[in-house]
């Protein structure tokens, strides 16, 4: 195997031999880094991974600018309604409805369009990434638990108490029979769910991939969030959620955009590739959306650069990186 | 194309390995009571609990497996490319639910995913990635696994699996069940639900080199009903197991045991053993059928990958365990050629292992001897 120095801007994760301080605890062992080499995986930057087919934002009360912006603003996930229609609400968590309406709005589909029905489409996947989607709902049913025992907890509770909830209502909503994954890995959850989505179009277990990133900011996840080791500014968690939807770069006559592979590392010096959109980019921090959010904003501004760098991460979940490319018309 | 696993380590209520598979071969029920929740306050009085109370234990049987695993498999993460994909159904929600009572977060929201799980037996691991994928999780992650050795993306996948119980989850699964039972009993005519067990497991998914490695992963087939978020549904299922099939380039009369998702509950058992009776019909005899969740509890996103590991070692020894806690047959199952009471020693060459869960995600996996 030859190693290889890849053309991104982001180097080698370095060992941390040693955790921050914030995350040692008495009696606690050390906490191994994860070395993350990129540069030894061989991906060409160059490759395209997936063509865009779709990108859409979600991001309630976000101030996008201009040629960014969408025309119409954002429900919040309570008037869902409102783009979704009435029927199957009642249950859903914000995160799960902010997905739903990102996912809408990436098929085009109009206000309170009805919803497919027939059989599921095999060949369409789901991959969302979340970390906070659920937590609120599971503290909550601990809580009334603690308080009034099984009966205080109904049976239509039940699918929010797993952590796969979204991708399960966005699957059987628009009835997507595909692969079903749901990443939580952190701050890079987003650029993780891209990357796995560009290996289920590269093995043929999709056509098209529908990828979604979403996170709520209910008291519970906003206590989640600042509780994190990898906390480096005071950025505070934002809700909203972004969908792309990806198919094969082969099989795309008219793509929004064209995604590399996802880099893995860290940040080094240098001149970028392209235009940069990370966290500066928007208001908040997305966590697990982030990816997706920073990716779909991209695509928007592909249309008039011809490389756009996308990023997110932390410095203990790591980074990841990817280019978004206009494709050529 | 098709890839080799080169190891694998488990925990469950019966301790590692070789521990558990003892277990299961001699019939073994690990179930007892609950140990880290109050039976009062869930609804459920039961479980197959490891014996480890203290908090993020999933984290922790994680982390054991990964380092019995990368030891086994002799890899060396600062030379060869490993990626880790750990499929999970409730992460660590236990820690979310502890928070919530107290009020405060007392550690680092990372921990709700298990990269540091990972990293921490296996420094040099270049990505750790963790799928919610409930029930099925860790299929998910197999299958995902093996694309990313076939695709060259990786030179070793420690692909992993890990669950305990959190109390919400505990009281869903005592709203569903049809009365409250001390095991599980799959495929049995008075079964009354599924029981949540503690466990992890791991296997490390390389390239397939002749002369190496346990078994053959032939192929793991995806699907998601998209239809009702608890209710399985045939159709999805059967397409999971022809993707599977497919995939792996395998007829249905090829394949000699099935280890079944069996979660004891009357909608799965019911389901799964219709669509088995479809899949095999016309096989002569069909394949024998096992499940392990009578004996171990349903593992959740460490089950698939713990029935893979229990097949791998019934495809090197012939020695297959009998479904725990099975005693009368449900009528829809009583076709299938349940191994019962005891083990039962066959020639098996391929296995099939099924998967599902909440969400109607399916996984399906063939495994195939290396002898």
């Amino acid at each position: 195997m030859t190693d290889r120095v890849h053309a991104g801007h982001l180097a080698p994760t370095p060992d941390r031999g040693v955790p921050p301080p914030a995350s040692r605890r008495p009696g606690q062992v050390t906490r191994p880094g994860r070395s993350i080499t990129d540069a030894r995986s061989g991906a060409d930057p160059d490759r395209q991974v997936a063509a865009v087919l779709a990108a859409a934002l979600h991001l309630p009360g976000a101030d996008l600018p201009a040629g960014v912006a969408d025309e119409e603003p954002a429900c919040p996930p309570e008037r869902a309604a409102d783009l979704l229609g009435r029927k199957g609400l009642l249950a859903k968590e914000p995160a799960t409805r902010l997905a739903l309406c990102a996912v809408h709005r990436a098929l085009g589909l109009a206000p309170k369009a009805p919803r497919p029905s027939g059989p599921a489409d095999p060949r369409t996947a789901v991959v969302v990434s979340s970390n906070l989607g659920n937590v609120a709902t599971v503290g909550d049913i601990a809580r009334r638990l603690r308080e009034g025992g099984p009966r205080e907890v109904g049976p239509l509770e039940a699918p929010n108490a797993s952590s796969n909830v979204i991708a399960g209502a966005i699957a059987i909503w628009f009835r997507f029979g595909g692969p079903n994954l749901t990443v939580c890995s952190g701050a890079t959850a987003g650029l993780d769910a891209i990357w796995l989505a560009g290996l289920l179009l590269r093995t043929g277990r999709a056509d098209r991939v529908v990828v979604v990133g979403t996170e709520p900011d209910d008291p519970q996840a906003q206590a989640l969030h600042a509780a994190r080791d990898g906390v480096t500014d005071a950025r505070p968690l934002r809700a909203g959620a972004a969908c792309l939807l990806l198919g094969r770069v082969d099989a795309a006559p008219h793509p929004l955009a064209l995604l590399g592979p996802v880099r893995a590392g860290v940040p080094v010096d240098g001149t970028p590739r392209g235009l940069l959109i990370d966290a500066a980019a928007v208001a908040g921090d997305h966590y697990g959306a982030a990816g997706v959010v920073h990716t779909a904003l991209a695509v928007r501004l592909a249309a008039t650069n011809a490389t756009v760098t996308v990023r997110c991460g932390d410095p203990v979940d790591g980074m990841r990186e990817l280019d978004v490319r206009a494709a050529r018309r | 194309m098709a890839a080799t696993i080169t190891a694998t380590a488990v925990r469950t209520c019966f301790g590692d390995g070789p521990a558990t598979v003892a277990a299961l071969l001699r019939g073994a029920c690990g179930a007892a009571g609950l140990r880290r929740s109050d039976p009062a306050r869930v609804g459920v009085g039961h479980g197959y609990p490891i014996d480890d109370d203290a908090p993020f234990g999933p984290s922790r049987w994680l982390t054991d497996c990964v380092a019995e695993a990368v030891a086994a498999a002799g890899l060396d993460a600062r030379r060869q490319r490993v990626v880790s994909l750990v499929g999970t159904g409730l992460r660590e929600s236990a820690e979310v639910e502890r928070a919530a009572l107290a009020g405060s977060v007392d550690f680092p929201a990372e921990r709700l995913h298990f990269a540091d799980a990972v990293a921490s037996a296996v420094p040099g691991v270049q990505r750790v990635v963790t799928l919610a994928n409930a029930c099925s999780a860790g299929g998910s992650a197999l299958a995902l696994a093996q694309d990313l050795v076939e695709t060259g993306e990786a030179d070793a996948v420690l692909v992993g699996g890990t669950d305990g119980s959190s109390a919400s989850m505990l009281a869903m699964i005592g709203r569903v069940a049809a009365r409250p039972t001390g095991r599980v009993r799959p495929f049995d005519a008075d079964r009354a639900g599924v029981l949540l067990g503690d466990g992890a497991a791991v296997l490390v998914v390389e390239p397939e080199r002749p002369g190496r490695g346990l078994a053959r992963l032939l192929a793991t087939g995806l699907s998601c009903d998209a239809g009702h978020e608890t209710a399985p549904d045939p159709a999805g299922i059967l397409r999971a197991v022809r993707d599977a099939h497919q995939r792996a380039e395998r007829r249905p009369e090829q394949v000699d045991l099935v280890l079944a998702h069996g979660t004891g509950t009357t909608l799965n058992d019911e389901t799964e053993a219709r669509v088995i009776a479809e899949v095999f019909a016309g096989c002569e005899p069909g394949p024998l059928v096992t499940a392990l969740k009578g004996a171990v509890g349903h593992t959740s996103g460490g089950s698939a990958l713990l029935s893979v590991a229990v097949a791998v070692e019934i495809l090197r020894t012939g020695r297959v365990p009998p479904v725990v806690g099975l005693t009368r047959p449900a009528p829809e199952a009583a076709a299938l050629r349940l191994v019962r009471e005891a083990a039962a020693r066959a020639d098996v060459r391929v296995a099939q292992v099924d998967a599902f869960g909440f969400g109607g995600l399916n996984a399906v996996t063939l495994l195939e001897a290396l002898r």
